[in-house]
């Protein structure tokens, strides 16, 4: 991509001008995603789109979602394919490989193509992997979450330490690019203890590593149990404690903070999650799902039987459409890029979205940067360490 | 219409026992209104009276009802329920000659009955005890037929018995109106006095006098004059209220109606202004009202500075239909250029500021409310404080005076304790208590106006579980050792968080508003300090420690959306903050000074 300056016949100097730009989300998707909305049972902390011992509706599900994809008309290559739930592999192995058919026969990959799973621990057996790695996909995303038992109890998981180190074992015989979601800022969850999960993460040696404060998010049982006060969130300076030990820890063992939870070896960064913090365009299918294309972002309904239900009737399952102005648009792409190391080029920016960075926000810029909180080149905006902590506040003040 | 065959009368009573219920069956017994107009509550025509289910306007409606062969007409003059608008009550009773005195069968006398009916008595009103919702399932009303003789002094065996809810006895009601009110006064062809009680705005045909003829008659087309204002018009209209408006050709003696005589500002038309005819003046004007005093002051301002002169405009608006509240331009260090605004008391501000935010559309931020003081100034000057702001140097004020109520208190003898504990924590002068029955008691005590205004009748409530009522009336000002509290936020004194307290109170004050803002105002990426001062002496302290950590980790998808939503929404609330120095306020927190109270 080339940057175009416009030279002004006046006076000669370069004067960067607004011009209509190159719309990101008109260029061609080249990323996927399909949402499988099944687990065994509900955490008492997710708010995600799912549904928990209803595996009655897996064959509808599928039924539906074949349905759908065929709106696509024809098959749309792709570079990424990512299945998120949910549980995708709490499907059993026939309804796993239908899946898996279905959505690359839509989705064609390309060579070198990143195809992600996201799975847990529990269930997780040789012929569900064997499964998975003989349809293509190349990269499992495991629901870790800890290695100690009160912490997994104390999240409802329905596994056990043991049964997340042996399963990254049994997944990387025959798929090698594991990644390991980790949270922390657990109640009742130490310091120490935090550490020790990191080292034992470390110590697995898996190709990327995701970090998550718990957040209470509405409609959980965690929200309400909060809401009566019988468990609280730990103290701010603990979780910051925790976040930091995270880019400490993960920084020395070689991982490369590419975004602000996201840890990966050089080269193992997740390509299909940069494409939502590069404001690239993707499908998306399945209850809950968004796509991003010519520029709008959608949503599809969040409760599966709706979302059989429309589909079934011919009906869109698009629930939500969040059609953003030129300049929201660039606003938001400034707001994403700061979640991201390489931060927001102004170079790209203009390129992408025809505004100025300095146009849109030199307030903002001028108070986080005085405050330490972002730091500035002359051509990029990025995050300091200590603006990572107040990431919400800083990148909010863009939007 | 002969004299003889009119009455004037209005409804008093304790809010909730029923005045407008029982209205509507008077009209819709005598024709006035059919069944489904019944089912709501019809005089009460401004919207954020409906809501909250209180008159604050006087309204006025004519009736017709057959009594012994000949057709009466009763014109019913509606009084607004609540104490912050007493003045209005007296209003409306001097253009009446009876009054129904309405008591909740089971509830009983209440304060607001007792004040109302005193003024009804100071009226020379003749009064009709009604003791209404005898339907209920529990009803106490032999008791409360011996509590209106006992604290109202009326004859017990005179009282009539209703449901208005149900219709029960209503006719009763209607001919004890007619049989025992003293219809008015006044010859048709005596020279006009008719007395100005009322007045609205009318967008199409300017300003609508509201009367009630005490000599003579007004009739369409002549010209009368205000004797007050010195102004002689033409009468364009005359009409009456049978709910709706209702020309007609005449008022005469007794007869109660409006007149419309293409006066375009309502400032011209003086309530308790004097109707003569020029070409027939009578000897002396009636006598008037006078202006009811404003005690209650607070600031508004606008969140946006842009809307000042639309909230003038809405201000300047709003007071053309209430004389009884002013504003006048201010400003603030910390707020900007808003209005000082004084109202009669606490529901009157928040039935203005609902008006302006919730039919304006106008975003406020409205600082705590005070009371008027009284200053007394070396040089023997004096004079009246409505914003702490203005607190002159400590030096120049030889008495710092603040207002007085005497305050009735309506509780079940159980509960005397507490009130009496409740009023000495406010630095109350108890004066008397006398038993209604066995069970119940009126206690009378002087306290600060300052200490009931902001709290005192959540309080009754909760100390009492909702079965104790109060009145109060301002009896006048008194010395008191009163100091100005300031608070600083971050270092910067906040003018519009200023208050003035008893020097007694300042520290425990200080310490609550202090902790108070420590909830309100979020953490910033620094420390904030809070602090209570009197002059330069730091009696509180508390510290908001610097934001630590805000950062949500999943950010995929979908979720993209919703997360920056979030932040976006998050923004627009910021909107509702102020800036003070680096620190933003919520709006929250001005008033928080009031809730500090709440804690001690």
């Amino acid at each position: 991509m080339s940057s175009e300056i416009l030279i002004s016949p006046h006076d000669g100097a370069t004067t960067p001008v607004r011009r209509p730009a190159s719309d990101a989300g008109n260029r061609v998707p080249r990323s996927a995603y399909i949402h499988v909305p099944f687990c065994a049972h509900r955490c008492g902390y997710c708010d995600f789109t799912l549904v928990a011992r209803r595996d009655d509706l897996v064959t509808p599900y599928l039924d539906a979602l074949e349905q759908d994809l065929q709106t696509l008309a024809d098959p749309q290559p792709v570079d990424t394919l990512f299945f998120g739930g949910g549980t995708p592999t709490h499907l059993d192995p026939a309804a796993l490989r239908r899946l898996i058919e279905l959505a690359c026969g839509w989705f064609p990959l390309h060579d070198a193509a990143e195809f992600s799973v996201e799975a847990n621990p529990f269930g997780l057996d040789e012929e569900k992997i064997a499964v998975l790695a003989d349809g293509g996909v190349n990269r499992v995303s495991l629901g870790v979450q800890s290695f100690d038992l009160e912490m997994l109890r104390f999240l409802e998981r329905d596994h056990t330490g043991d049964d997340a180190l042996h399963v990254v074992d049994r997944v990387r015989r025959r798929i090698e690019n594991v990644s390991l979601d980790l949270i922390f800022g657990v109640p009742g969850q130490t310091r120490e203890l935090w550490q020790q999960t990191l080292d034992q993460a470390i110590a697995l040696a898996p190709a990327h590593i995701s970090t998550y404060g718990l957040t209470f998010e509405k409609g959980t049982t965690f929200w309400s149990r909060r809401l009566k006060g019988t468990i609280a969130p730990v103290p701010d300076d603990l979780e910051r404690a925790m976040y930091g030990d995270a880019m400490d820890r993960l920084t020395a063992a070689g991982f490369v903070q590419y975004e602000l939870s996201n840890f990966a070896r050089p080269g193992r960064e997740c390509r299909h999650n940069q494409t939502y913090w590069r404001q690239d365009p993707y499908f998306g299918h399945g209850p809950g799902a968004a796509r991003y294309l010519r520029g709008k972002r959608s949503m599809n309904h969040r409760s599966v039987t709706t979302w059989i239900r429309r589909i079934q009737a011919g009906e869109s399952p698009i629930a939500e459409i969040d059609e953003l102005s030129p300049e929201d648009r660039a606003r938001e792409a400034i707001y994403l890029g700061l979640r991201q190391a390489d931060g927001v080029s102004r170079r790209e920016l203009f390129e992408r979205t025809g505004f100025h960075l300095d146009d849109l926000a030199a307030a903002a810029i001028r108070e986080h940067v005085g405050a330490g909180l972002l730091s500035d080149d002359g051509e990029s905006l990025r995050l300091t360490r200590e603006g990572r902590f107040l990431a919400d506040t800083v990148s909010g003040d863009f939007l | 219409m002969h004299p003889r065959l009119i009455r004037n009368f209005s409804i008093i009573a304790h809010i909730d026992h029923g005045k407008s219920t029982l209205a509507d069956q008077l009209l819709l017994k005598t024709g006035a209104i059919t069944e489904r107009q019944f089912r709501d509550q019809i005089l009460d025509d401004l919207d954020v009276e409906r809501e909250r289910g209180i008159t604050v306007k006087a309204r006025t409606v004519a009736i017709h009802h057959e009594y012994k062969g000949e057709t009466y007409e009763l014109n019913l003059i509606d009084t607004p329920g609540h104490v912050d608008f007493a003045y209005e009550v007296s209003r409306s009773l001097a253009a009446c000659e009876g009054a129904l005195l309405l008591v909740d069968a089971f509830q009983g006398v209440q304060a607001q009955t007792v004040a109302n009916a005193y003024s009804a008595v100071n009226a020379n009103l003749t009064i009709i005890p009604v003791v209404n919702k005898i339907d209920l399932p529990v009803t106490r009303i032999d008791e409360v037929l011996h509590e209106i003789e006992t604290v109202l002094g009326l004859d017990p065996d005179e009282a009539l018995r209703v449901s208005a809810k149900k219709g029960i006895n209503i006719d009763q009601v209607l001919d004890a109106i007619v049989e025992r009110i003293p219809h008015p006064a006044g010859q048709p062809d005596d020279p006009l006095r008719a007395l100005v009680f009322d007045s609205k705005y009318d967008t199409y045909r300017g300003v609508v006098t509201y009367l009630r003829i005490k000599e003579g008659t007004v009739r369409k087309g002549q010209k009368i004059r205000f004797m007050k204002a010195g102004l002689v018009h033409d009468v364009l209209d005359v009409g009456q209220f049978r709910p709706e408006p209702t020309p007609c050709e005449e008022l005469g003696p007794g007869q109660v109606g409006y007149i419309i005589t293409g006066v375009k500002e309502l400032g011209k038309v003086h309530i308790g202004d004097t109707v003569s005819d020029p070409n027939n003046p009578p000897a002396e004007p009636l006598p008037g009202y006078k202006k009811p005093q404003q005690m209650v002051f607070c600031g508004m301002y606008p969140i946006e500075a842009t809307d000042f002169e639309k909230l003038r405009e809405e201000l300047q608006k709003l007071s053309l239909n209430d004389s009884s509240f002013s504003f006048t331009p201010e400003t603030s260090d910390a707020l900007g250029f808003g209005f000082r605004c004084g109202f009669l008391g606490l529901l009157h501000m928040e039935i203005i500021q609902q008006r302006l935010e919730k039919e304006q559309n106008i975003d406020l931020l409205q600082t705590a409310p005070n009371v008027t003081y009284e200053l007394l100034l070396r040089g023997d000057k004096t004079m009246l404080l409505d914003n702490p702001q203005n607190v002159p140097d400590a030096g120049s004020i030889e008495e710092f005076r603040e207002p007085i109520a005497k305050v009735n208190f309506i509780v079940t003898s159980d509960h005397i304790g507490a009130i009496m504990k409740l009023c000495e924590d406010r630095r109350g002068v108890y004066k008397t208590t006398e038993f209604l029955s066995p069970q119940r008691a009126q206690i009378v005590y002087e306290l600060p106006l300052a200490e009931i205004i902001y709290d005192m009748h959540d309080k009754l409530k909760s100390v009492t579980r909702g079965y104790g009522t109060m009145d109060y009336e301002i009896i006048g000002f008194r010395e008191a050792d009163l100091v100005k509290l300031d608070i600083l936020v971050k270092g910067v004194r906040v003018d519009a968080l200023a208050m003035i307290v008893h020097r007694s109170v300042a520290e425990r004050r200080g310490r609550a508003i202090c902790k108070k803002l420590k909830e309100e105002i979020s953490k910033h990426q620094f420390e904030i300090p809070l602090q209570a001062a009197i002059g330069g002496r730091v009696i509180a302290r508390e510290t908001i420690s610097a934001l630590r950590k805000n950062v949500t980790a999943k950010c995929y998808g979908g979720d993209i959306t919703r997360k920056r939503k979030l932040l976006q929404k998050q923004k627009e609330g910021k909107k509702r903050l102020k800036q003070f120095g680096e620190v933003e306020i919520p709006q929250k927190a001005f008033l928080s000074v009031l809730e500090a109270g709440n804690d001690e």
